[in-house]
């Protein structure tokens, strides 16, 4: 199991009152399906308020934990509880509080967008004149007001998605399950869907998200990186940056070749990587006190500093690096084990 | 809002997305109005109830008495016989036969008087080439008439020969016309039926059962599968609705659509085809509605058991097939064995047909106990797919 200590990086969203009771929670849950760990071992919990982004590459056990949480699936083992309640065990009352959106697109064809919100507002028990203000409302927010009576069989993919989070959307929930809401939508829908996420977020709402890309983890409060069924991290965007790279990193141009020692005596400077023979790349416990100290050692060396700015890897970088310390610690466990083995043979 | 308001807008929700679905396909639309009445009004142009005669050959010994015209044997057996040839020669006419080029041959026997005579019965041979048991039956039969109808007329000209030799050799014998001996009685029928239908009134009223009952099979198979396999049963198990809110969804539905199909096809069965009506439109509608709620149960419990909508298509289909075979549309169920009629009563149609005929055709219902087993079938099948429905929603595995 993993439990990745909480940093202090910044939320990127109006932070949940303080000791707020978390509206999720899930502690050592686990799938199997035969003999095959399709999620292992997971705890973690939601904030209200507050989104969650579950990522992993493809087959890594994302739906499988969204759909325990919403109760389309029978766990193994393990806790959950949703707004108090577990899920396999949801009052009505509970129900009419969360929404899910599924992976795929499973809505009605032959029906216009209009009346596929329509009717799953009519599933959470909207009347007809309750329901044709959110029905409305829900179609604007996804910006499908305009294609309301087109057959959902005529939508595009990415209209598609977004008609299946109005559908979600409709009945107000206060916590949603969104299952790889960007999958195969192009990246300008894909940052459009993100930011109607977003808004949710800051109306209060509570977000699960799932999306097996990396990049996409920026814009969520926290992040859950899964891989082969396992929690390898979870944290907010920012403190998992500094979890893989040991802190912040600067980006150093000068106008002449360098030599990296120069900052070796530096105080809180943790590593020093030559990317080219005029720019380094800087690891630091903390950029902002360190710049100064950086840019006179190099001034003391005889280098002129051209430029120096905070260097923000890419979630790619991230995630391969998370995945890298993952198997390096595997490898590590593994080799003590064959160690202790061949001791015991011994 | 009170539980059993927002009860209801779920049942509604179903019921308006069901008939959304099916009104927005205009295929589904024409096949659901003008399908059974195309099939009915193509049948009733089509089939006329007549069967032709059987091409005979008839092989009379050479030199005989017997007479030789085709239309003295033709009026034996009226609108039974087509005598295409009457020959001398048996082998030829065996070929017709294995060639198909006629379908009954009679052979004459040799010497007929003379075994008459001596006090001998005669034997008439009648072959024929047929592998339906239908047709089977029936040239037996026209065989039978046939033979009735010869020995008539050997009693009837041996009575004249004796009327003659009587009078001749004795004066006036008793006052009695040979005819009258040969047949002595004359059946004189009457159809006591309070309508005449003829072959399309008739099957009307089983062909609109049948029609019904596929109709809501299929279509309540495919949209329950549909659903299943989309992915929208994680909706519904998320989302507060109950499966007795799904069930009774559809069910409103496809009553409603029934009823439909019922005012546009009962209308035209009766005003353009002609089909008496000689019971009450309320029990008719009665009728419709307990066969579409048991048909119902029958397409739920394929959906609910199927994995895939070909596999869908295909229960719906043998459910067809087996209606068209026992439900007594072409066959009375009856004439089954008693394990059979088991099958046949178990299925909604034969019920639906029966009944049907009955207070269309008839005026009144002569079995009502069997819109008892209509409503029976209805429940079971109800509460089978509502636990099972159930079982499927809580299982989330």
């Amino acid at each position: 199991m993993v439990e990745p200590t909480p940093t202090t990086a910044q939320p990127a969203a109006p932070t949940p009152a303080a000791g707020a009771e978390p509206i999720i929670s899930a502690n050592g849950l686990s799938r199997a399906y035969g003999d095959r760990m399709a999620v292992s071992d997971m705890t973690f919990d939601v904030l209200p308020g507050t989104i969650l982004g579950v990522v992993g590459p493809s087959g890594s056990g994302k739906t499988t934990t969204i759909r325990m949480l919403t109760g389309t699936l029978s766990r193994t083992s393990g806790e959950v509880q949703v707004l108090g309640e577990d899920p396999m065990r949801f009052s009505r009352r509970a129900r009419g509080r969360i929404a899910y959106m599924p992976q795929l697109f499973s809505l009605y064809e032959d029906l216009s967008a209009q009346e596929n919100v329509g009717f799953v507002a009519a599933l959470y028990g909207l009347g007809p004149f309750r329901r044709r203000g959110r029905i409305r409302r829900a179609l604007e927010v996804v910006d499908l007001w305009d294609a309301r009576h087109r057959l959902a069989r005529d939508l595009s993919g990415g209209m598609q998605r977004r008609l299946e989070l109005a559908c979600a959307l409709v009945h107000s929930p206060e916590v949603l399950f969104v299952d790889e809401p960007t999958a195969g939508i192009d990246p300008l829908l894909r940052q459009s869907i993100w930011d109607e996420l977003r808004d949710l977020r800051n109306e209060g709402r509570t977000l699960v998200v799932t999306t097996q890309y990396v990049a996409e983890a920026e814009y969520c409060d926290r992040v859950a990186l899964i891989v082969d069924g396992e929690l390898v991290a979870l944290d907010e965007p920012g403190a998992l940056r500094q979890m893989v790279f040991g802190g912040d990193v600067l980006q150093v141009d000068t106008t002449r070749a360098v030599d990296p020692e120069l900052l070796a005596g530096i105080g809180g400077v943790t590593s020093v990587r030559q990317t080219a023979p005029r720019q380094l790349m800087v690891t630091v416990e903390d950029a902002g006190s360190l710049t100064p100290q950086i840019i006179d050692a190099l001034r003391a060396g005889g280098v002129e500093v051209a430029g120096i700015e905070e260097h923000q890897p890419t979630f790619d970088e991230v995630f391969a690096g998370l995945v890298e310390q993952r198997r390096a610690l595997r490898g590590q466990t593994d080799l003590d084990l064959s160690e202790r083995r061949g001791a015991d043979g011994e | 809002m009170s539980d059993l308001v927002q009860s209801l807008v779920r049942i509604g929700s179903f019921t308006g997305k069901e008939l959304r679905e099916v009104l927005r396909r205009p295929g589904v639309l024409a096949s659901l109005i003008l399908g059974p009445f195309l099939i009915m009004f193509v049948f009733g142009l089509g089939y006329s109830g007549y069967r032709d005669p059987f091409r005979t050959e008839i092989v009379l010994p050479p030199g005989d008495e017997f007479p030789r015209d085709p239309e003295y044997y033709a009026d034996l057996a009226p609108g039974r016989l087509d005598v295409r040839n009457i020959g001398e020669e048996i082998g030829p006419a065996q070929q017709r036969l294995r060639d198909g080029d006629i379908d009954l041959l009679i052979v004459a026997p040799e010497n007929a008087s003379a075994e008459l005579r001596e006090g001998r019965q005669t034997t008439i041979r009648v072959m024929w080439n047929e592998v339906d048991p239908v047709y089977d039956q029936l040239a037996a039969l026209a065989t039978s008439i046939l033979t009735s109808s010869l020995n008539a007329e050997i009693i009837e000209r041996a009575a004249s020969e004796g009327i003659a030799f009587a009078e001749g050799d004795l004066g006036p014998a008793a006052d009695v016309p040979p005819e009258v001996i040969a047949r002595p009685a004359q059946a004189e029928t009457e159809n006591v039926a309070p309508s005449k239908p003829d072959v399309l009134a008739f099957f009307g009223p089983a062909v609109f059962a049948l029609v019904i009952q596929h109709l809501a099979v299929t279509l309540t198979a495919l949209s329950m599968v549909r659903e299943r396999l989309s992915g929208q049963m994680d909706r519904f198990r998320v989302a507060p609705v109950t499966s007795m809110e799904l069930l009774i969804g559809k069910y409103v539905a496809y009553a409603f659509l029934s009823l439909l199909v019922t005012a546009i096809v009962g209308a035209l069965l009766v005003f353009v085809l002609g089909v008496p009506m000689l019971g009450g439109w309320p029990t008719f509608v009665g009728i419709v509605l307990l066969l579409t709620f048991a048909s119902l149960g029958v397409g739920l419990l394929i959906s609910l058991v199927a994995d895939s909508e070909r596999q869908a298509v295909q229960l719906s289909m043998l459910v067809l097939l087996a209606s068209v075979f026992f439900s007594g549309f072409v066959l009375p169920v009856t004439d089954f064995a008693e394990w059979t009629q088991y099958i046949a009563y178990a299925l909604p149609v034969t019920h639906g047909i029966a009944t049907l005929q009955d207070e269309m055709l008839r005026g009144s219902i002569s079995m009502e106990w069997m819109l008892l087993v209509l409503a029976g079938i209805g429940i079971l099948l109800y509460a089978v797919s509502l636990l099972r429905l159930r079982r499927i929603l809580r299982s989330a595995d």
